[in-house]
């Protein structure tokens, strides 16, 4: 095992794989931008360095982060999620500084990032995808590509930017003349954001469920899933809320599973990944894509399983096999995780950076917090507006469903509009409670947003108070 | 066998005044009314008075007096809270103690006389909360407490009609058991009699006298002290007083009190034992408790007790009580007429004797100060107020003794007129008592909900009726803030802004704690904007600068 591991990511996630390693016995360090500093996972790193001004551009300079890792003496690097946690590149480098990279070898995040590619595995080792076409052509060819193809499979038709991913570059066409636009405006789009310009169709599903297994695979051969997740309650394609299981009726989930057991060896995963599926109404599943990093929402996953995702990825990094087979898998009750944001949701979701002037994180049996913030904390602009995740478990969904309600509750950040008032809507929503949502919850569900912003009982009288602060004596007395 | 030894609120009338008859010994009446108005400018918060309430409800006390005089006003206008509200929360915390409140006859807790049907309403409300009704006239004037006296006989409570007591030409032992036979013809036998010694005057000799002769007369009537510690000789009166047959005497917390209000109750239990009275049903452990919590209270009242503390012997001469002394001292003040203090005594004394010699207790020591500083400031009845033309037009009732000089007629009751009539012609026309309507309550509720918007209570539109704009304010005042006698007095009256950090912690109603934290205090050139945690809840307030005033 390696002894010192850099993190080459910022907030909630970077703290979460810390953990791990200190639990490995492993010395963390933390990498920071200027325009960061003050962030939680430097405190919690056994050193720290500085890769530049920021903001955002150091946490990308594959470059820096290597030469960090090397001033210190780190041996690996886990690059967590977003940034450079799938850019081929980034462990493409890394080996070739000597570094150890804590994810799957660079291939597998050039085949799995590439849409086309991934469909086209999937299709060898057999596994259903979304009907879709291969990258289209520029120009006359692309458009009769696209028209031949909505005539077969009708409407809506999602066009999707090939080196897209969680839920960026998506467009819905419901007709010819916006397919045709949006194939137009997602190929610039496209070539902006990912670099690439490149589009292709995919058939829409009427509300799908939005399905995923947890794999973990080492160098030994092993493969293994634990279990799904439904992260069906989103918005514009955006996760909010995750759950494990999935719940799926019958055999489908052990359908599924072994589904993407094989999606994981056809592409000759290594570390942990998620594959994700489609469900239609009728439960077919379609393979969606296989996101090669740990997820945000991999803790639900570890709560139901008892299994450490990290601590496993670690160990498969440094060659050990997996600590577990895949019968020393169960699953047990319920796991539903939040992802509290700094927004103002009735203000579209606008993120509200500013000061964290209180935080009281929620306890107790059954609830986890992985936050990054703390009291008198700046919430910097320039990154995610992610504060923490709170998951919680319960033996049975109801239970879950109490235990999250009670830990939003009693969760108290001030100084910032949050996702939490929202999210206490839905926790009491019957159709939530009930189970019973897909991938159009929060559009269908407007009424979510219709909440009071909370006033306590004794708010008229602090408003008293208020007034006998700003004029220096009590008016009134 | 403590039970039996105390009156409680569930007994009715005649078995309270059965029990004072049989049962041998003095009893005691803790009058933080009183101590309030007398040594703090009426402002003891609600918070401090249920803080000590399980103390006085377990002491034993005959009646706790919270209620009447000027407090329903003063709760109205600087403690914002309901005078209801405070009653039901006072009945509540002294389930054991009989609650007494204090009324000005037709006057109710005003200043001038209200219709009969405003009266009658005011005394049945209250009365859901008031046990004893002492009532007094500031004319000894009887039958302007007629109407509220039948209207506590009504609903079932304790009359406690007083006479004023003063000293000087006419004040007799012959005068004033005259007015207590006037008293028992007009209200009944059933009564308790109080002797209102509303300021400190008389010597124990003199008090001694009263009640003796008083007691000669009636043999059987029940009679109650209620004397000022203004000269610091209350204790020798009150035991006087006891020794010739009163059955109650006023007194307050040592912790409290030691200025104008009631003379100590420990002290006067102790001079009572050693004079060989006992006082049934007392207990001096929770006194003392009592005692001990009002002690740390007081520094938070220091400010509102005015320019001079201690005692004041020279009440004597110029005869104002607590109250009133403390108010005139602070106008006096307010006015740059401290240092003419003798000059302004000097010329109460002066008003007072031309005046008729009137007992100087509200309404009368309002009119007789505010004549007396007039005549400082102006001019002797150059500028008269008022209520002193009311006074001398007679319609508070008929002056006692001899009516003023008719050159003081002359000059207040012509005083301002444009129509060129004389006084006599004035006196002749408008004089007397008025017979005033009633009140058209449907009229008046219509007014007060069309101004609140809403349906009002029985107990908004009682208020509404006695005053109406400062009643209207505090509905107003409570519909915006809540009920703020929540809030700690050091909050209620804290001068200056509250440091970042501070907490402010107290019980509501079902004893449920609060904070309330101040988080930041951020200052524009308009606004002021606070920050707060309350009970954990992050709020944010913005006070635009200047708003209040």
């Amino acid at each position: 095992m390696f002894k010192k591991l850099l993190v080459a990511n910022r907030g909630e996630i970077a703290i979460r794989i810390m953990r791990s390693a200190q639990e490995l016995g492993i010395k963390t360090v933390a990498v920071y931008e200027e325009t960061d500093k003050t962030s939680m996972h430097i405190m919690r790193a056994d050193e720290a360095v500085c890769i530049g001004s920021g903001p955002r551009r150091d946490y990308l300079n594959i470059e820096r982060i290597i030469q960090a890792a090397q001033m210190t003496q780190a041996e690996a690097i886990h690059p967590g999620y977003g940034f450079l946690a799938e850019n081929p590149a980034f462990p493409k480098q890394c080996t070739e500084a000597g570094l150890v990279f804590v994810g799957p070898p660079p291939q597998v995040i050039i085949d799995m990032g590439s849409k086309v590619i991934a469909r086209r595995v999937m299709a060898e080792a057999g596994i259903p995808s979304i009907p879709g076409t291969t990258v289209l052509p520029p120009g006359e060819e692309g458009k009769r590509l696209a028209t031949a193809f909505a005539e077969k499979h009708r409407f809506p038709i999602m066009v999707k930017a090939v080196a897209g991913g969680g839920g960026r570059g998506i467009r819905v066409a419901q007709n010819m003349s916006e397919l045709e636009r949006y194939i137009e405006v997602g190929r610039s789009e496209a070539k902006m954001a990912f670099g690439n310009g490149d589009v292709y169709l995919e058939k829409g599903l009427t509300n799908p469920r939005h399905i995923e297994v947890q794999v973990l695979a080492d160098g030994h051969g092993n493969v293994i899933h634990l279990g799904t997740r439904n992260c069906s309650i989103q918005r514009r394609h955006q996760k909010m809320i995750e759950i494990a299981p999935a719940f799926l009726p019958g055999d489908l989930s052990d359908r599924i599973c072994e589904t993407a057991v094989r999606a994981a060896r056809a592409c000759n995963y290594l570390s942990a990944g998620t594959v994700e599926f489609l469900l239609d109404q009728d439960d077919n599943y379609y393979f969606l894509e296989v996101n090669t990093r740990i997820q945000v929402e991999h803790t639900v996953t570890e709560v139901i399983t008892g299994i450490d995702i990290v601590r496993e990825q670690l160990l498969v990094a440094a060659g050990s096999t997996l600590s577990v087979t895949q019968e020393d898998v169960t699953f047990r009750g319920a796991a539903i995780e939040l992802r509290i944001t700094a927004e103002d949701p009735k203000s579209n979701f606008m993120p509200n950076p500013g000061m964290i002037e209180i935080y009281q994180s929620p306890g107790g049996h059954g609830t986890r917090m992985d936050g990054a913030v703390y009291q008198g904390y700046e919430i910097p602009r320039f990154y995610d507006s992610m504060l923490c995740k709170l998951t919680v478990y319960g033996f049975t969904w109801k239970e879950a469903v109490d235990r999250l309600r009670r830990s939003l509750d009693s969760f108290l950040i001030a100084g910032v509009k949050t996702t939490i008032p929202y999210y206490k809507q839905i926790v009491t929503d019957p159709d939530f409670i009930n189970m019973d949502f897909d991938t159009s919850y929060i559009e269908t569900h407007p009424k979510l947003l219709d909440y009071q912003e909370e006033v306590p009982p004794l708010g008229k009288l602090a408003s008293l108070v208020a007034e006998i602060n700003a004029c220096g004596y009590n008016p009134y007395s | 066998m403590a039970e039996r030894e105390r009156v409680s609120p569930q007994m009715r009338t005649a078995e309270i005044l059965d029990f004072l008859r049989a049962v041998p010994g003095v009893f005691l009446t803790n009058n933080e009314r009183d101590l309030s108005q007398s040594d703090y400018m009426c402002r003891i918060m609600p918070q401090t008075t249920l803080k000590v309430a399980p103390y006085r409800d377990a002491t034993g006390y005959f009646a706790f007096e919270i209620f009447g005089g000027a407090t329903v006003h003063m709760d109205l206008i600087k403690k914002q809270i309901n005078p209801f509200e405070k009653l039901r929360l006072v009945r509540k915390a002294m389930p054991n103690t009989l609650i007494q409140g204090l009324c000005r006859g037709k006057n109710l807790f005003g200043y001038r006389p209200y219709p009969d049907n405003v009266v009658e309403t005011t005394v049945r409300l209250f009365s859901q909360y008031i046990d004893v009704w002492r009532m007094y006239d500031f004319l000894n004037y009887i039958p302007n407490l007629v109407v509220a006296a039948n209207a506590v006989k009504e609903a079932g409570k304790l009359l406690m009609p007083c006479i004023c007591f003063s000293t000087g030409e006419g004040h007799t032992d012959d005068f004033y058991t005259k007015k207590v036979e006037e008293v028992l013809s007009l209200l009944g036998e059933n009564i308790i009699l109080c002797i209102k010694n509303h300021s400190a005057l008389g010597s124990p000799a003199r008090i001694a006298s009263l009640v003796s002769s008083i007691r000669k007369r009636f043999p059987e009537l029940l009679i109650a002290y209620h004397g000022h510690n203004t000269d610091g000789n209350d204790l020798a009166r009150l035991v006087a007083a006891v020794q010739e047959g009163v059955k109650i005497v006023e007194v307050s917390d040592h912790g409290f009190g030691g200025s104008y209000s009631q003379a100590p109750a420990l002290t006067a239990i102790q001079n009572l034992h050693d004079y060989g009275f006992q006082t049934p049903g007392l207990s001096v452990a929770p006194l003392l408790d009592a005692s001990d919590v009002l002690r740390r209270e007081r520094r938070l009242y220091e400010k509102f007790t005015g320019p001079f503390h201690g005692f004041d012997p020279t009440v004597k001469r110029h005869k104002l009580p607590g109250g009133a002394l403390r108010i005139a001292m602070e106008q006096a003040e307010n006015a740059g007429l401290l240092g003419r203090s003798h000059e302004l005594f000097s010329e109460l004394i002066q008003v007072r004797k031309e005046l008729g010699n009137l007992w100087v207790v509200t309404p009368g020591s309002q009119i007789l100060w505010a004549t007396a500083m007039s005549n400082v400031l102006n001019g002797r009845y150059e500028k008269p107020v008022d209520d002193l033309k009311r006074l001398l037009l007679g319609r508070y009732g008929p002056f006692p003794f001899e009516k003023p000089p008719e050159w003081i007629y002359q000059k207040v009751l012509e005083s301002g007129r444009t129509d060129g009539k004389k006084w006599n012609v004035i006196l002749a026309e408008e004089g007397g008592l008025q017979d005033l309507a009633d009140e058209d309550f449907k009229a008046r509720r219509l007014m007060l909900e069309s101004a609140l918007k809403r349906p009002a209570t029985k107990e908004e539109l009682c208020m509404y009726l006695q005053f109406p704009r400062d009643a209207l304010d505090f509905i107003k005042f409570e519909e915006r803030f809540g009920k703020t006698w929540l809030l700690p007095p050091e909050v209620w009256f804290h001068k200056g802004g509250f440091a970042d950090g501070t907490r402010i912690s107290f019980a509501d109603e079902a004893g449920k704690t609060h904070n309330i934290d101040l988080i930041s205090t951020r200052k524009t050139a308009d606004t002021v904007q606070t920050s707060l945690l309350v009970d954990y809840h992050f709020q944010t307030y913005k006070t635009k600068r200047g708003a209040q005033q």
